[in-house]
């Protein structure tokens, strides 16, 4: 009975060893992997794809992106397998992809986040790490309270703020989220500040609101638009340079607070990214196939269906976007007070 | 009329049948495999039937999704590892039966509640979706976070005779699922600077480590025992047998759908509430809890299921989903262009019937595939260890790998396998650690929230008395606690000794 004791007990011990050496035998596989594709030199791509969203499944990324690659597949003649890595804010999949070769292989399949990585210590890496292959498009957000909510205008819940600051409760995602994100440039424009609540999810900040647990969120007009229709959610501001579509009655922010003109267009938007130092010729693949696939009749439809603006951006014009992107938000999130680093410090100028 | 057309969708439409039973069938098998989940298949889902017809989509992910929740339990009975966490209750008692040698009445047991449970969730989708609409949007943080504390009540009780082991494993647990990147404020907490670990435990794959892995290294040393041979008589159970369970029955299947219906909280935290429920409520069972009692297996089984159609109540009426796999199936609507929210209802009422109609369907498909596999899966049991088990460890490693694609799980689950041996063997349950890791997160972001909300503990403390679901849920505590206690034991005995002197 003893010595099955012990030989139990060496398994386990055995097993852990195994496990560590599994480890760094996976390690050297890759590396020989990867020496073996630069040495070849047939026309990208001759092998499947991986594609690496940030987001959970079912999530918002995940939904346009698995279709779009459904479509881009037909186009590169391979397969484009899809995978979610989540957790971290998206910065595990970042990571991921960031340790795989820059050989247009492994594609990043990502929203907003990265672009505030360094800003909130989370990673050191953010999209300038990456290339954009294609940025399929942004959302516009707004103000939204319940429809029992005192408040009838942003400017009524503001100066309730400035009244008595901390008082007003704002639902959240947490740090890094779009409610959080959007607080600071209300707090960078007109001094206010918010009693922060952060929830698990866009879903749950939501019907916080709707509960009548906190006051206001911040949400995006496709999470937001079928309770506005019903009466249950009322828009007080949208965050935007023109009315959006079905809901043009909404005022624009810029209406009460002109200054917020600096900071706008912005929204969270998505995208397709890989390694910074791929070929560019296999950009060039990639860019046009999202291209066809993004301009399918089916896709745009689903974007409207979403209420995504549709951007469709590549190369340079890509890059531009994002670098407005995040020198507007950071900028905002230092004014304030969010973050403690100074723009310098984040290699912005 | 016009419901009864919607709800006869499947019979216009045939092919819905056929998809259906086919969801089902994959689903239990999906489910069974610790690691697949619902959630998963789903989502796969999504995008495979981007092209499809809306109708032909929905009945295949609701038939999956009905099949890999019960699924779940046969796992859990025959080798001890919950398929899911919502059958992490179902393992405590499951197991046990089959090793008596009874794993085939169990699973029948199991297959016959699971059914129940989901015909009755359907029920109370069908006819109170309103009220339990209504219900779940005014649940509160504080709410949420006396829900965690009732659920931790249990720490001390669940697989252990001993409350201060059964507590330390479930502190184990708490400490645990604080690992990882907080999302609130995006701070990482005994991370070490390892990427890896932002993304924190993740329990399902403690669960197949601490719960799996664990007892097939605990029966490698009794590799030459002979397995149990199973009994093989009846397996569905008797009109008695479920008569006799009915109050238990309705007990976990009102459990199940309202703490399915709450957007914070899903068909896990709902198994393991009937079931503490269950070992409060049902006085004389004839084997005690934990050692293979029919009733710990009733309870979380009809629970588990009932939470599927509270779970569909939120996501159909607010837009909002009750549970993960709601939440891919509100994705799935948006992507065939429907536009869920609390509008649903009114432009579309032939989606909420058709839903009903195929959560109908699937528990008939339940039937059918869930009692005619029983006999063959008994024989899982009767496997010589020596093949059993590597098969056990291989399936282990596969589902923790399949959830995120990553290597690093595999290692947590071994890892959690070998601290669940060393538990195992000097007495330590590993039932709490899982309970732990589960509501870990539930009780803090609530505790936390609640505070922020009313700027002290004592202000979210006062709270409690502003909203009639806290008081109730407070009450309830109280209860749970004092019932417990040395001084209310002594005063009962001594009533009932009293009544008997009379």
């Amino acid at each position: 009975m003893k010595k099955r004791k012990i030989l139990a007990m060496l398994l386990a011990a055995g097993m852990m060893i195994g496990c560590l050496a599994g480890c760094g035998g996976s390690a050297g596989a890759e590396e020989e992997s990867t020496d073996t594709q630069a040495a070849s030199t047939g026309a990208y791509p001759e092998k499947d794809i991986s594609g690496i969203i940030q987001w959970g499944a079912g999530g918002g990324t995940d939904s346009l992106m698995r279709p779009l690659a459904t479509l881009a597949e037909a186009q590169l003649g391979v397969s484009i397998v899809v995978e979610n890595k989540t957790g971290g804010t998206g910065s595990i999949a970042t990571q991921y992809v960031y340790d795989q070769a820059a050989d247009g292989y492994t594609l990043l399949m990502g929203a907003e986040n990265p672009q505030l990585y360094s800003a909130l210590d989370i990673l050191e890496l953010t999209y300038a790490d990456f290339e954009p292959v294609f940025l399929i498009g942004d959302e516009t957000v707004g103000v939204v309270v319940s429809k029992n909510s005192p408040y009838t205008s942003l400017t009524e819940i503001i100066d309730a703020a400035l009244a008595s600051p901390g008082t007003v409760t704002l639902s959240t995602t947490g740090t890094g989220g779009l409610p959080w994100e959007v607080a600071s440039f209300l707090t960078a424009v007109t001094g206010a500040t918010f009693n922060q609540i952060p929830y698990d999810s866009d879903a749950t900040a939501k019907a916080a609101v709707l509960s009548g647990e906190c006051d206001f969120t911040i949400c995006k007009v496709q999470s937001g638009i079928e309770d506005y229709k019903a009466g249950e959610l009322k828009f007080l501001s949208m965050l935007a340079t023109e009315p959006v579509e079905q809901m043009s009655e909404v005022p624009l922010i810029t209406a009460e607070y002109p200054d917020f003109e600096q900071y706008l267009p912005w929204g969270p938007f998505y995208g397709v990214f890989v390694k910074a130092g791929t070929d560019q010729a296999a950009i060039d693949t990639l860019s046009a196939a999202f291209e066809t696939a993004f301009n399918d009749a089916s896709y745009q439809d689903l974007l409207a269906g979403f209420n995504i603006n549709a951007l469709g951006y590549t190369g340079d014009e890509a890059k531009e976007y994002l670098d407005n992107w995040q020198t507007n938000t950071i900028t905002a999130l230092v004014n304030s007070g969010a973050i403690t680093k100074t723009l310098s410090e984040l290699g912005i100028e | 009329m016009e419901i009864l057309s919607y709800l006869t969708i499947p019979i216009q439409e045939p092919i819905l049948i056929l998809f259906v039973a086919l969801g089902c069938f994959a689903g239990v098998y999906i489910g069974a495999i610790p690691g697949l989940s619902a959630t998963m298949a789903v989502s796969l889902l999504v995008s495979f039937t981007f092209g499809w017809e809306t109708h032909s989509a929905l009945a295949l992910m609701i038939g999956i999704f009905v099949g890999a929740v019960y699924g779940g339990s046969r796992s859990a009975i025959l080798l001890n590892i919950p398929g899911a966490p919502a059958a992490v209750a179902t393992a405590l008692d499951g197991y046990p039966l089959a090793k008596k040698g009874y794993a085939g009445v169990a699973m029948g047991i199991a297959t016959t509640q699971s059914i129940i449970g989901t015909l009755i969730g359907i029920l109370v989708l069908a006819l109170f979706t309103p009220v339990i609409s209504k219900f779940a949007l005014n649940f509160s943080s504080i709410d949420y976070l006396l829900l965690g504390v009732m659920g931790m009540m249990m720490a001390g009780s669940l697989g252990s005779k001993s409350i201060f082991r059964g507590l330390l494993a479930a502190a184990l647990g708490v400490l645990l699922g604080t690992v990882g990147m907080d999302t609130m404020t995006a701070t990482p907490r005994f991370t070490f600077n390892i990427l890896y670990l932002h993304t924190g435990v993740d329990y399902v794959i403690a669960m197949i480590g601490l719960f799996g892995v664990s007892e097939a290294l605990i029966q490698i040393t009794h590799k030459d025992a002979k397995a149990v041979r199973q009994k093989i008589g009846r397996i569905v159970p008797s009109l008695a047998t479920c008569r006799k369970h009915l109050p238990l029955t309705l007990q976990s299947s009102l459990i199940g759908v309202l703490v399915g219906a709450l957007p914070g909280a899903g068909g896990d935290v709902a198994a393991l509430l009937s079931y503490d429920t269950a070992k409060r409520s049902v006085k004389n069972p004839d084997v005690p809890f934990g050692e293979g009692s029919v009733e710990g297996l009733v309870a979380p089984e009809t629970a588990n299921n009932a939470a599927i159609g509270g779970a569909f109540i939120p996501m159909l009426t607010l837009g909002i989903p009750g549970d993960s796999v709601t939440a891919v199936m509100l994705a799935a609507l948006m992507v065939h262009g429907l536009k869920p929210g609390p509008n649903l209802m009114n432009t579309s009422p032939d989606l909420f019937y058709l839903i009903v109609a195929c959560l109908v369907l699937a528990a008939v498909f339940l039937v059918i595939f869930g009692l005619t596999g029983v006999r063959l899966f008994t024989k899982i049991v009767e496997i010589p260890k020596g093949i059993l088990l590597p098969l056990i460890l291989i399936l282990s490693a596969v589902g923790s790998y399949a959830i995120n694609s990553s290597l690093t799980d595999v290692f947590w689950m071994f890892g959690f396998g070998i601290l669940g041996y060393f538990m195992k063997r000097y007495d330590y349950p590993v039932a709490p650690c899982v309970l732990g890791l589960i509501l870990s997160s539930l009780l803090e972001e609530n505790f936390r929230r609640g505070v922020m909300l009313n700027g002290s503990i004592g202000g979210m403390f006062l709270s409690i008395f502003h909203s009639p679901i806290s008081v109730v849920l407070f009450v309830l505590i109280l209860v749970m606690f004092t019932t417990q206690t040395k001084t209310y034991k002594s005063w009962r005995d001594k009533r009932q000794g009293m009544k008997k002197t009379q």
